[in-house]
């Protein structure tokens, strides 16, 4: 008897403790923001960070082997995979001597169960076009680096993004893995045959004599000049959160996304409305995290570019 | 010529295929049929490349897998289960939902990966004999594989890689589903062959099975046979799909015996 009685006394302080942990768990699916807010009170988020800082970064170098240059980047859960292939093309003849970029972000179905196959998420045309215009204007590449014939032939770098984890801060990722593969990018060698096509030239070939010297001999990396980096911020009454999980920032709006460059300068700034309006103080104190975070993500690339480089 | 390529869409092509596409056809394929020859990344005729196997690589799905055996390399990610859309009819067993797509840089040219419309049912035809889809009723599970480089074999990756996902989002199956693919290049046969060696290749075979049932899902038969080749090609592939249901196996164990973050 006794013992039973033990044993169900067992249980119950098993269940007892299970109930608990039941109780968060329901209480945050319930009412996230409540949840949410009851963490901001004391300046510290439901998975222990402080308010302003981004999650562990990572950035691999050379993921994709049948591409010219590409970077996977890891932000928390966070995941892109970003590959540049060069083509060919005849420049347009408004910039005779420039190439060209072409940047495009996909969600597939496997990033996120809010994705379906045959349907796109909305949120992709969007980062898509952000990527496009921060990239292209803030002179990161040099578009005359990527003509090879001034008139006649011409680079066009297909840079393409793939989001393999959603898990928030979409578009910094992206950005950074975007960044990564161009100072990744190796120009295939390349030169002109008969027929006035280009086509790509082997070292060995280049070595042996037996093809003339290659139209781009020593422009075979690009100078990367000022990249760009991103911090995407959440406002949240007098609450700034940086670098938002995907669970943040479907509780809580009201996105700033900042982007600057290595130098500091503000190349874009993004808030696409949302429920609390930013007051100056707010903008300025986003711009500050950025100006930290940017710091973090440079050191982070070099690091990345000095492993590539030892291997 | 300056006037027209001021349309939109600039047209583009990539410089290396069109000349290396002519050596190769005239010098390389005769290698392919002597009888004595090296493979192009030096493996033995009868030998897998390397696999390197991990589940949990995607951390919004429920189940997911990555798989990368030599140049080929594929994330599969696993859905539900969960509600059946709308427009389906009631059903009292589960359904599966597979989908394969490429990346754009799988292949060596830009956009070519996606010729294989065929690779999402192949999948869920190769899966749905080894799901017990009685145990999610009414619901379905969706398997999305996203090929990120295509290395040859893609298609039996992807479902090995596939089942390995299910199991991490704890689907209920007979058994782990694998497969493998075996080449016949003239006299000789070679198995888990890469992208240079499916493209001279007489005929090819697939076998996807469940090793340790040793039952067979799906088996492909294309080009060129004889019945003696079938008979030997087959028990390469199923001695193969033996041991990478083990290296599953390991894998599998590996994370769970790993602590939880």
């Amino acid at each position: 008897m006794l013992d039973k009685r033990e044993d169900r006394m067992g249980v119950t302080d098993v269940s007892g403790d299970m109930a608990g942990e039941m109780e968060v768990d329901a209480f945050r699916r319930l009412f996230p923001l409540r949840f949410y807010e009851r963490h901001l009170l004391e300046s510290i988020r439901p998975d222990a960070r402080p308010l302003g800082k981004s999650r562990d970064t990572t950035v691999a170098l050379g993921a994709v082997a049948s591409a010219d240059g590409s970077a996977l980047a890891k932000i928390g859960h966070t995941t892109m995979l970003a590959a540049i292939k060069m083509e060919v093309m005849t420049p347009a003849s408004v910039s005779p001597d420039e190439g060209c970029i072409a940047i495009d972000f996909h969600m597939p179905a496997i990033c996120s169960p809010l994705v379906r196959p045959g349907r796109p998420a909305e949120e992709a045309p969007v980062i898509s076009k952000q990527l496009t215009d921060v990239i292209l204007s803030s002179g990161m590449v040099d578009m005359k680096e990527l003509c090879l014939i001034s008139g006649k032939a011409a680079w066009m770098a297909y840079l393409d993004i793939y989001c393999l984890d959603a898990d928030g801060a979409l578009f910094d990722a992206a950005l950074l893995s975007a960044v990564a593969a161009f100072s990744h990018l190796h120009i295939p060698a390349v030169s002109v045959n008969d027929e006035g096509r280009v086509v790509s030239v082997s070292e060995e070939q280049v070595e042996g004599n037996s093809i003339k010297e290659p139209l781009n001999k020593g422009k075979r990396k690009l100078t990367l000049s000022s990249a760009p980096f991103a911090l995407t911020c959440i406002l949240h009454k007098k609450y700034i959160l940086a670098d938002p999980t995907a669970e943040e920032e479907s509780i809580m709006e009201t996105l700033v996304t900042v982007v600057l460059d290595a130098t500091g300068r503000l190349v874009s700034f993004y808030k696409p409305g949302g429920a609390f309006l930013a007051y100056t103080s707010a903008v300025q104190d986003c711009i500050a995290l950025t100006r930290q975070r940017v710091k973090e993500l440079q050191k982070i690339l070099i690091e990345a570019v000095a492993d590539m480089e030892l291997d | 010529m300056a006037g027209k390529s001021s349309s939109v869409a600039p047209t583009t092509y990539s410089p290396s295929p069109t000349l290396k596409k002519q050596q190769r056809n005239n010098q390389q394929q005769p290698i392919f049929k002597d009888v004595d020859w090296v493979r192009p990344d030096g493996r033995a005729f009868q030998h897998c490349r390397p696999a390197f196997l991990r589940t949990g690589a995607v951390n919004s799905a429920s189940g997911s897998a990555y798989a990368e055996f030599g140049n080929t390399k594929v994330i599969v990610s696993v859905f539900g289960p969960r509600e059946s859309k709308k427009a389906m009819m009631f059903s009292d067993i589960g359904r599966l939902n597979c989908n394969v797509s490429y990346t754009t840089f799988a292949s060596s040219i830009r956009g070519q990966g996606s010729e294989h419309k065929e690779f999402s049912s192949m999948l869920h035809k190769a899966l749905e004999g080894a799901v017990m889809l009685e145990s999610f009723p009414k619901t379905t599970v969706d398997v999305f594989a996203l090929v990120l480089e295509s290395g040859g074999s893609d298609l039996p990756v992807v479902i090995s890689c596939a089942s390995l996902a299910l199991a991490d989002a704890g689907i209920m199956m007979f058994d782990l589903v694998t497969s493998v693919s075996v080449s016949c290049l003239g006299t000789n046969l070679v198995i888990d062959p890469i992208t240079e060696e499916e493209s001279y290749q007489d005929g090819s075979i697939m076998i996807t099975s469940m090793p340790s049932r040793n039952e067979v899902t799906q088996l492909t038969l294309s080009g060129d046979w004889s019945t003696p080749k079938i008979h030997e090609a087959m028990q390469l592939c199923l001695d193969a799909c033996l041991k990478l249901g083990e290296i599953m196996r390991s894998c599998l164990r590996e994370a769970t015996s790993a602590p939880h973050e």
